[in-house]
């Protein structure tokens, strides 16, 4: 220690090994990355005309990148799936599955972050919203979420007169103001592309999404298999009717299903207390029953995929069973088809039917899976 | 004391230096307490100051940390540094223009750096957000000062080494060790993808304990026997403390990575290496603590001694807090949550500034030969102590609340779980603003004794500057 060349060797020496292993050792264990498909041959060999994921990301999008940074928007957000056993990301539905270090080669500035004061961005791009929607949402957050803390950035507008076509409407959450239109700024143009551009939506060699990891049995990945196709390549009526039915499923005011409360945005339910709806032989199965549940609710002793849950599920709906035929078509339609799921639709027509076959039952008597078993075709 | 003691001719030497990097570590403390207000501001309601893009939330916020920790922090290190270690030498301070060059080299080079960020060329590296272009400037600046310091201890009159000067030491040289390897893989050979992450999250939080943690824990080990007039007490561990620093902390501060898109491996070793990090904290807690508690009125009595004496207890209570808050079941809930503000500002605010302040109410009347009014130094500790235990409890609290929350997939975001947040960030801003004048009220200490005033001073006192 009275040796200073011998002090400083030391003391670097104990530097040295945490680099080794963090700086060389990482950077030799992962450093050449590089994109890949999303099923490799058996060989472990990448097939030929397969497409290569993580996809570039687009000129714009890069440079929104570069905005991002330089507004400091890391400073709130993350970019990062955790693995389930670490976090509630994926429950949360901020990703189909935990994010990868694959994910990010193509990223010139990796932005992880460390902080969530506002949700994970690593699939942004993947929640649904619209260009429009996004640039709402960066000139005012509070306008979207009234108590959002997100910084308004109006200096990326221009306030403009309606008619222009590039103009967004800004809608006040405050009834007595009037809406505002504004003309977004290439900057803000960039961020929104950059935005857009932040999905994880491909499996990779090394990880597949949580859904289908979870289920093992047999049944269910038959069921899982015939879903494979995205949603993107279902005709338009289908299409319109899940958007419709997920509304209800998720919404949870007057005229909502709130069904998201118990059986989770990602369908899984919850363990030992709420049965799930992805995979479920109750969703995929014989629509008449379903559609009764849907009307009256369930109580008692149920068993689903071999699971037995006892709970009691009131007739869907705010206030309870007010659903309309409709409403409860869209919906039962929703959860036959996401979350892996792929069933035939439901018609108001066919949900009208069973209504009236139920004639006379009081409302608000539950249904008991007894009463629905064997099922009644 | 007699004119011509050693210990005085070594204050005389160090007057110049000392006045210069302290007072302008107070700026730059006056300048991070209104970024932090700003910031804290801007949580409770995001309207505020929304128009200047300038100002906008992530620019101040980093803006703040840096200005926090490379000026005041910077600064208060070379100040501390090279008084402490001219006294343990017995040397003189020499080369004081270059120290001071150096040094507005360092400050000119972080100003622009912080304007940068606000100007909107952050890096977006974690506590390397400053544009690239300052950093030459930066290293360069450090190493001048490094080396001077280096010459100092080269010229020790006794060859033995105490623990004091081995934390000096080891952070003097350790910070441009880091700063290199965060250089190199960063900009110069950038690494791909999330090895970016892993580098700069190592480099931030390596900054923080090996840079700002062993100049504090050196100071301690100065001003506790320096001021009770004891040695230290089991001083043969504080040999092992320091190794153990050495040795675990560059690898425990990876387990921040938990769960995230990195190998497997990276935070798992770094969930180990916090654990052990207990040995250490133990030894420092036990040296200070142990040796401390021997004379408690004298520590009571003495302002100075309170304030390391604060930093000491707060260092031991957090650390064993942050090795809890590492563990994977913890972190599950903590992670991400509003906890990373209570391990920064507990750091460098509760223990690191304390300690520094302690440091400079010790050292600044022996330096110019002025004394501090007793009332304003108790003003700034007990204002001091309020504000940081509160800022401190409103990030830990709201920081479990906001993880617990946040694991509930049912809540929504920002109208449930931000919400439940909002009344600790109004705490916050409060803490800021106590802590602001608490800052200002320090500054003000530091220069009335540096630069007295001229029309109410007499002769005897204002022709002393140029030393």
């Amino acid at each position: 220690m009275n040796n200073l060349a011998k002090f400083t060797i030391g003391i670097f020496l104990t530097l040295g090994f945490a680099w080794l292993a963090f700086v060389v050792g990482a950077r030799s264990q992962y450093g050449d990355l590089t994109p890949t498909a999303q099923v490799l041959n058996e060989d472990g060999s990448v097939p030929a005309d397969a497409e290569l994921f993580p996809l570039p990301m687009s000129g714009l999008a890069k440079q929104g990148a570069e905005e991002y940074a330089a507004l400091g928007c890391v400073t709130c957000h993350t970019q990062q799936v955790r693995r389930v056993e670490a976090g509630f990301d994926v429950d949360r539905g901020w990703g189909k599955r935990p994010s990868v270090p694959r994910d990010y080669v193509h990223q010139e500035h990796v932005l992880l972050g460390n902080s969530r004061i506002g949700p994970d961005l690593a699939n942004v791009g993947l929640r649904g919203y619209d260009e429009s929607w996004f640039h709402q949402h960066l000139f005012e957050p509070q306008s979207l979420f009234p108590q959002s803390l997100c910084p308004p950035s109006h200096f990326l507008y221009t306030e403009v007169d309606e008619g222009n076509d590039v103009v967004i409407e800004i809608n006040s959450t405050d009834e007595s103001k009037s809406s505002r239109f504004v003309k977004p700024s290439v900057r803000a143009t960039r961020l929104v592309a950059y935005m857009l551009s932040l999905k994880q939506d491909y499996e990779l060699p090394e990880v597949a999404f949580v859904e289908s990891a979870e289920e093992v049995d047999l049944e269910k990945t038959e069921i899982v298999a015939t879903a494979a196709e995205p949603t993107g390549q279902l005709p338009e009526w289908l299409r319109d009717q899940m958007e419709a039915g997920k509304e209800v499923y998720m919404k949870a005011a007057t005229g909502g299903g709130m069904c998201f409360t118990c059986h989770q945005v990602n369908g899984q339910g919850l363990a030992g207390q709420f049965p799930p709806l992805a995979g479920s032989d109750w969703v995929l199965g014989n629509k008449d029953r379903l559609i009764k549940i849907s009307m009256y609710g369930l109580m008692g002793e149920i068993e689903v995929n071999g699971v037995k849950y006892n709970n009691v599920m009131a007739p869907p709906g705010i206030p309870p069973g007010s659903l309309t035929d409709e409403q409860i078509a869209n919906v039962l339609t929703y959860i036959r088809n996401d979350w892996g799921n792929s069933a035939s639709a439901i018609s108001a027509e066919e949900v009208a039917r069973v209504r009236a076959s139920l004639d006379g039952r009081p409302a608000m008597q539950m249904f008991t899976a007894a009463e629905l078993t064997p099922p009644v075709q | 004391m007699s004119q011509d003691s050693p210990d005085k001719i070594i204050d005389k030497s160090a007057r110049l230096v000392f006045s210069f990097f302290i007072s302008s570590a107070g700026l730059w403390l006056l300048a991070a307490a209104l970024l932090a207000y700003t910031a804290a501001a801007k949580l409770t309601d995001p309207f505020f100051l929304a128009n200047f893009e300038l100002l906008t939330y992530g620019k101040v916020k980093v803006a703040q940390a840096n200005a926090f920790v490379y000026g005041w922090g910077g600064n208060a290190i070379f100040a501390v540094t090279l008084w402490i270690l001219a006294r343990l030498s017995q040397a003189e301070v020499r080369g004081s223009v270059f120290l001071i060059l150096a040094g507005v080299i360092w400050n000119l080079a972080i100003t622009f750096g912080l304007l940068g960020i606000l100007d909107g060329h952050m890096s977006g590296h974690e506590m390397l957000e400053m544009p690239t272009e300052v950093w030459p400037a930066m290293l360069i600046s450090y190493l001048i000062i490094t080396f001077l310091a280096l010459v100092i201890h080269r010229s020790r009159q006794v060859r033995e080494t105490i623990a004091p000067q081995w934390f000096l030491l080891a952070a003097l040289l350790w910070f441009p060790a880091l700063f290199l390897i965060a250089w190199n893989g960063l900009e110069l050979n950038t690494a791909r993808g999330t090895l970016q992450t892993v580098l700069s999250m190592w480099f931030g939080q390596s900054l923080i304990w090996l840079w700002l943690t062993p100049v504090a824990l050196g100071a301690a080990y100065y001003l506790i026997p320096a001021i009770l007039g004891r040695t230290i007490d089991k001083y043969y561990l504080a040999i092992f403390g320091f190794w153990c620093i050495a040795a675990l902390a560059p690898w425990s501060v990876v387990h921040h990575l938990e769960g995230g898109p990195v190998p497997m491996w990276i935070p798992a070793i770094g969930t180990v290496m916090s654990i052990a990090m207990v040995f250490p904290i133990a030894v420092a807690s036990t040296n200070f603590h142990a040796t401390a508690f021997l004379d408690v009125g004298k520590v009571w009595n003495s302002l100075p001694l309170r304030f390391v004496i604060f930093g000491t207890l707060s260092y031991t209570i957090s650390s064993y807090i942050g090795v809890v808050f590492s563990l994977p079941a913890v972190a599950k809930i903590t992670q991400f949550t509003i906890i990373n503000e209570f391990h920064f500002n507990q750091r460098v605010y509760g223990f690191f500034s304390m300690i520094v302040f302690g440091a400079v109410y010790f050292a600044l009347p022996k330096i110019t030969g002025r004394e501090i009014p007793v009332a304003a130094k108790n003003f700034h500790f007990w204002t001091s102590t309020f504000g940081v235990l509160l800022l401190l409890l409103a990030y830990l609290i709201g920081g479990l609340t906001h993880g617990v929350l946040a694991g509930q997939p049912t809540l929504p975001w920002s109208s449930s779980v931000i919400a439940s947040i909002q009344p600790y960030f109004m705490i916050t801003k409060f803490a800021f603003v106590i802590l602001g004048f608490s800052q200002l009220v320090f500054v003000i200490n530091v220069w009335k004794v540096i630069f007295p005033n001229p029309f109410t001073c007499c002769a005897n006192a204002s022709k002393e500057v140029n030393a």
